[in-house]
């Protein structure tokens, strides 16, 4: 038994040697990015180090994994110093105290619409990179060099000449709110009101307004002419505008590549208009924020300001994956690229998609609707009056 | 129970599996379609892409920001080493469970099942705080590490795989091991000796199922593991689907064909110890 | 020789209690320590008793399951009696921390240009430069006015002057630090190149629990995971605290839960029961036939039919979600072909409900088929042979024979597959996501949702964003119900009853 008393002193001690070290470390900055941006940043970081001294380490994961797991992980002090982002976190990543307030150096280099999506309650918590919204692909050789400008046109078009060859005159994915929303949009629908203070109200919903009704009443009939095909989940969409199936197709600058690649000879430019009115898409900027738990703020602040708000760095991530840019002086040599230019005409028209909370409420009530209409199985203002009744009492509910 | 079969015989087996095989094989085929398609379409027009490549896979094996084939080692050890853990593991309960009579026994065996069928929404949450003290305490299993994670995945050694093991032993006479015993064995050599060879297929069946289970792991494994260079596989494979309307399918595609191999290889392996039953011979002695 | 190993081996497991022991006690982690000196005493008693033998065997995998199955338990019903969601995700701790450490920068006062100093012992200098020029000397949080040329400032040219390259190093020394400007504000670092005139925004008072707001002097007390202004005004972001069992009574009451309720959980039942039936007799049918050692290309089939298995559900599930589609779809495309008509997989309830039951059948038929083709290497022979005398048809030596002899080891796998398929959110989200929704229905839930998929979306689609409260309670309930089923599955089918040994 001594021996093992013995034995069982050694251990103690050696283990509590091993006790481990404080497990953040000041003075190195951690940056949580998705995959498309962590190349640049890993080269811009190398820059850094050598400027200063200072190392940086870029941690990849996916997308959506970033917010999620920065509520598990930064208030146990072992997050990052900056994340990768969607400004429609903002809401979420505000009320939760996880992001701090950035000190832009200079707002004026920046896209104005991208910032107000950075801004809450007056400070800006992002530094924007990109900005991007739906417009229309079109396939050259089946609408001509110029696109449709407008919805009444692609009707004409698609009873003319396309149908009866076998081919839709638009795709898009459904059922998916987000690509739908022009149809609610164009003539006067919303998501959430704005306040007498500006900022948005959970509790004024106006996706069932007479504007919204009729817009998507509209989506109905052009279902039912055969002019969108119906049911096509994104990948089924992109096949069909891909081998020429289709002659236009609503979707983002992400599709860019899969486009390119088809080798469809296509243009890209804003969402047709209907009954003279452009309808309106949700915009959406991606960005960088700062944890409300790091350690190194400042030195957070200083990397983004003098490093990352470049023209040079933003090239890059420009780069790294096409979308319109929301650096200014990265905007004029990337505007020179027409797709470019045709997807900032179409980020002109769109509206900030509501960075709130209470959108997480909205989506699958609406997807709903959607559905029911594209199934046939429910009128559009029935469908959508009883999705607005259940997603405003679901807000009610949490209220 | 298995007679010869005469040519007719052979012939509806060979249909019905072959019925089975095409049920199984029809959507993996759109998945190597796909990892064959630069279109990167998931589910294209035609089981053949129109200009198939080999790109994906070439990516798959030269990307430097994305290391595939670190990542699918990275799944195996720490596959190998969790289903060997945790098949001992279990063996030592499923054996205690079928050969001894103690009080809570009943209770126990209905708690490990139990408990297993726990929706583990929050496990995420709670196991990353947990692994977060625990790497205070001791940093080799703390978290971002491959130990710390293998400690995880034994958590789930006790639930259906004891129950089923515990089953098959049930099934094994009690004669052998007490002969054993009455020639002086401890009940620890009878299990090691007598037990453990007779219940080999069992042993395979759950160490497949352990490998495969861990193997495909993922909601705990991007928690708890946070650089890229110790990902596994499944964890790797969603930095190629993350954007909802970008993803990378020709690749991702590519990687879960690849990343199916050692999975295929483990029970190719494994299969002449899966089926070699009990024989008379062998429960004889 | 076994003695000595057990005492080795009893001493290091010791070690390793003493020495976190020690840990929890110098981190005052008490509760924890008190548990861990019950499981060394356990462990201890376990090991030395010979009564307790059995219970050695128990010992790894138990240790591990309580470590990690049991304490997400706990963590569950922790937190299904807090708020913690969006909005109180934070301890009241770090509130207080943050919004002390809120701060109101004084734009009029302008911007104080600085030049910094280290001196021989590591301490930092800074004159600061105002706005109208003025000058002061700051060191040590005091600051102090100066003129050009006065002989303080003379004396910092002994010092080193901080380039920009080692102020970017110093940044959080120097953004730590606060000079105090008057009795109400403070010259802090704004930027690398300013210090700005900044304000603390709130007051935190310990004795009285409150937050005084300087500016207004509006006070606020926490209510309900906020601090709150009297008229009702929240600040963001809140703390989570314990509130009760008010998850489950939101849950209990809440119309949108209670209302669909029977129709979901019927379609639960009928869900999980088809699960397990379909994959359990194919793969059960599958493995009997693969058993057969007359038969050729054994190890092929067997090989192919568990792929379904080896790849990731994630994108096998999508690749079917294209072959169900209903117009483009192969499935529809073939039965176009053959029959003339396709099928609406996923518009029409019932046709999604077959393609999910189709899905999970593919998804989990090959799991069936291994756990069955080992249970079956348990069967001897020999009682076939006998069988075989006594002139069994293949039919009566499966129903007599095969079947009660694989329930031994294989019936309480259906039951827990029961209700893991209860339970199984994740193939019914990557196929139809609960679709298709129900006409005219004034709740989110589909035809196809089953009750995990349904209430885990109340509370993540919640209109304050996530509620993991509430997602907790969620899964606690469903857990009691799912208790209750295999309990009474347990009872009804005996499967707990004591096994016939020596068959």
């Amino acid at each position: 038994m001594k021996k093992v008393a013995a034995l069982c002193l050694v251990f103690v001690l050696a283990l509590a040697l091993s006790l481990p070290a404080a497990a953040s470390v000041p003075g190195e900055l951690l940056i949580w990015s998705d995959g498309e941006r962590a190349p640049v940043l890993t080269a811009v970081a190398r820059k850094f180090v050598a400027e200063y001294g200072i190392s940086v380490k870029i941690q990849e994961l996916p997308f959506g994994d970033i917010r999620d797991n920065l509520a598990i992980v930064a208030p146990t002090g072992e997050g990052p110093d900056i994340i990768v982002g969607a400004h429609d976190w903002l809401g979420q990543l505000v009320t939760d105290g996880l992001i701090e307030p950035i000190d832009i150096e200079d707002p004026s280099l920046f896209v104005q619409s991208a910032l107000d999506a950075f801004t809450w309650g007056g400070q800006y918590y992002g530094i924007p990179y990109a900005i991007e919204s739906i417009g229309l692909f079109y396939n050259k050789d089946l609408v001509g060099e110029d696109g449709i400008g407008s919805f009444e046109e692609l009707e004409e078009l698609t009873k003319n000449e396309l149908a009866p060859k076998g081919i839709y005159g638009l795709v898009l994915p459904q059922p998916d709110p987000y690509h739908t929303f022009p149809f609610f949009s164009v003539l006067g629908g919303y998501v959430f009101g704005f306040d007498e203070e500006g900022a948005l109200n959970a509790l004024d919903v106006g996706l069932a307004n007479a504007g919204a009704v009729e817009g998507f009443e509209y989506f109905e009939k052009l279902l039912d002419e055969g002019v969108i095909a119906r049911a096509t989940p994104y990948d089924t969409m992109m096949s069909l505008f891909q081998n020429g199936q289709a002659a236009t197709m609503m979707t983002g600058p992400w599709a860019f590549g899969d486009v390119r690649a088809a080798g469809v000879n296509y243009g890209f430019t804003q969402i047709p208009s209907y009954k003279g009115q452009f309808g309106k898409p949700f915009l959406g900027a991606q960005g960088f924020m700062v944890s409300a738990f790091s350690e190194n703020k400042m030195l957070a602040n200083i990397f983004l300001n003098e490093f990352v708000a470049t023209k040079d760095t933003m090239l890059a991530i420009y780069e790294g994956d096409p979308r319109p840019t929301a650096f200014l002086p990265a905007a004029e040599i990337i505007n020179e690229d027409p797709d470019m230019r045709g997807v900032m005409e179409a980020a002109e028209k769109a509206t900030p998609m509501p960075q709130i909370p209470a959108m997480n409420s909205v989506w699958t009530a609406w997807s709903d609707a959607i559905e029911l209409v594209i199934n046939q199985q429910a009128a559009p203002k029935a469908a959508i009056e009883n999705a607005v009744e259940t997603i405003i009492q679901t807000i009610r509910d949490s209220m | 129970m298995y007679r010869k079969h005469g040519i007719l015989g052979s012939l509806w087996r060979h249909a019905v599996l072959l019925v089975f095989v095409v049920f199984a094989l029809f959507p993996i085929l759109w998945v190597i379609s796909a990892s064959f398609n630069p279109a990167n379409t998931l589910v294209g027009q035609g089981l053949i892409p129109p200009n198939p490549s080999l790109d994906n896979y070439r990516e798959v094996f030269t990307s430097e920001q994305y290391p595939i084939a670190l990542w699918i080692k990275n799944s195996v050890v720490i596959g190998l080493i969790t289903s060997t853990l945790v098949v001992i593991m279990t063996s030592f309960a499923a054996y205690a469970f079928s050969r001894f009579r103690f009080k809570g026994r009943r209770t126990g065996l209905f708690a490990s099942l139990l408990i297993q069928v726990f929706p583990q929404m929050l496990a995420a949450v709670s196991i990353y705080l947990l692994v977060l003290s625990i790497g205070r305490l001791i940093p080799a299993l703390g978290l971002n590490t491959h130990a710390g994670l293998i400690m995880v995945y034994l958590g789930g050694a006790m639930g259906v795989n004891a129950w089923l093991m515990k089953g098959y032993l049930d099934t094994i006479p009690t004669s052998l091991e007490e002969s054993a015993m009455i020639d002086g064995a401890s009940p620890f050599q009878a299990f090691y000796m007598i037990i453990l060879p007779l219940a080999r297929p069992i042993l395979a069946v759950v160490f497949m199922l352990q490998f495969i289970g861990t193997y495909s792991e993922l909601i705990l494994a991007s928690v708890l593991i946070s650089s890229t260079e110790k990902y596994t596989l499944a964890v790797g494979l969603q930095l190629f689907i993350q954007d909802q309307y970008a993803s990378r399918w020709g690749v991702f595609a590519a990687a879960s064909v690849l990343g199916a191999l050692p999975i295929v290889l483990l029970f190719l392996f494994l299969q002449k110890h899966l089926v070699t039953g009990l024989t008379s011979g062998a429960v004889k002695g | 020789m076994a003695k000595l190993v057990k005492g080795v081996f009893l001493g290091i497991l010791n070690v390793v209690f003493i020495w976190t022991a020690l840990f929890l006690y110098s981190s005052e982690a008490y509760l924890v320590l008190v548990l861990l000196l019950l499981g060394a005493a356990l462990v201890n008693f376990v090991f030395i008793s010979e009564r307790a033998y059995p219970y050695r065997y128990l010992l790894p995998a138990a240790f591990f399951m309580i470590l990690l199955v049991v304490y997400p338990i706990v963590y569950t019903v922790y937190v299904s009696v807090t708020n913690y969601g969006t909005g109180n995700i934070l301890t009241k701790e770090q509130v207080i921390t943050q919004l002390q450490e809120r701060r109101i920068l004084d734009a009029e006062a302008g911007n104080y240009t600085y030049q910094a100093y280290r001196d021989g012992e590591g301490q930092l200098w800074f004159v600061f430069t105002g706005p109208q020029g003025e000058l002061l000397l700051g060191h040590a949080g005091e600051l102090t006015p100066v003129q050009e040329g006065d002989a303080r400032l003379a004396r910092l040219a002994e010092f080193t002057e901080l380039a920009r390259a080692d102020l970017v190093r110093a940044t959080n020394e120097i953004s730590a630090l606060s000079f105090a400007l008057d009795e109400a504000r403070q010259l802090q670092m704004r930027n690398i190149n300013y210090f700005g005139v900044y304000r603390p925004q709130y007051q935190y008072s310990r004795e009285r629990d409150e937050l005084l707001d300087l500016e207004s002097g509006i006070i606020y007390q926490p209510v309900l995971g906020y601090f709150q202004a009297p008229d009702g005004t929240r600040l963001t972001p809140g703390f989570r605290e314990i509130i009760g069992f008010h998850n489950f009574s939101k849950l209990l009451t809440n119309p949108q839960v209670t209302g669909p309720f029977i129709r979901v959980f019927i379609w639960t039942v009928q869900w999980a029961l088809l699960s397990v039936a379909t994959t359990f007799s194919v793969g059960l049918f599958l493995a009997i036939l693969l058993n057969d050692p007359h038969l050729r290309l054994r190890r092929f089939y067997r090989s192919v039919l568990i792929l379904p298995y080896a790849v990731p559900a994630f994108i096998s599930a999508l690749i079917w979600r294209g072959l169900f589609h209903t117009e483009l779809g192969v499935i529809n495309r073939v039965l176009q072909a053959t029959i003339g008509s396709g099928v609406p997989w996923l518009q029409d309830p019932v046709w999604a409900k077959v393609a999910l039951v189709i899905l999970n059948l593919w998804l989990g038929f090959p799991y069936m088929m291994i756990v069955c083709l080992g249970a079956l290497q348990s069967i001897d022979v020999e009682m076939y042979e006998a069988a075989l005398v006594d002139g069994a048809s293949s039919w009566q030596q499966f129903r007599h024979i095969t079947l009660p002899l694989l329930m031994v080891s294989v019936g309480p796998l259906l039951i827990s597959s029961f209700s893991f398929n209860f339970n199984n959110f994740s193939v019914i989200y990557l196929l139809t996501r609960g679709r298709p929704p129900i006409v005219g229905a004034q709740t989110p839930a589909g035809h196809t949702d089953i009750l995990i998929s349904y209430t885990y979306r109340l509370a993540f689609e919640s209109g304050r964003g996530v509620d993991y409260g509430l997602a907790s309670a969620v899964t606690l309930v469903i857990f009691l119900i799912t208790g209750a089923i295999t309990f009474f599955n347990f009872r009804f089918t005996g499967a707990l009853e004591e096994v016939r040994k020596n068959v």
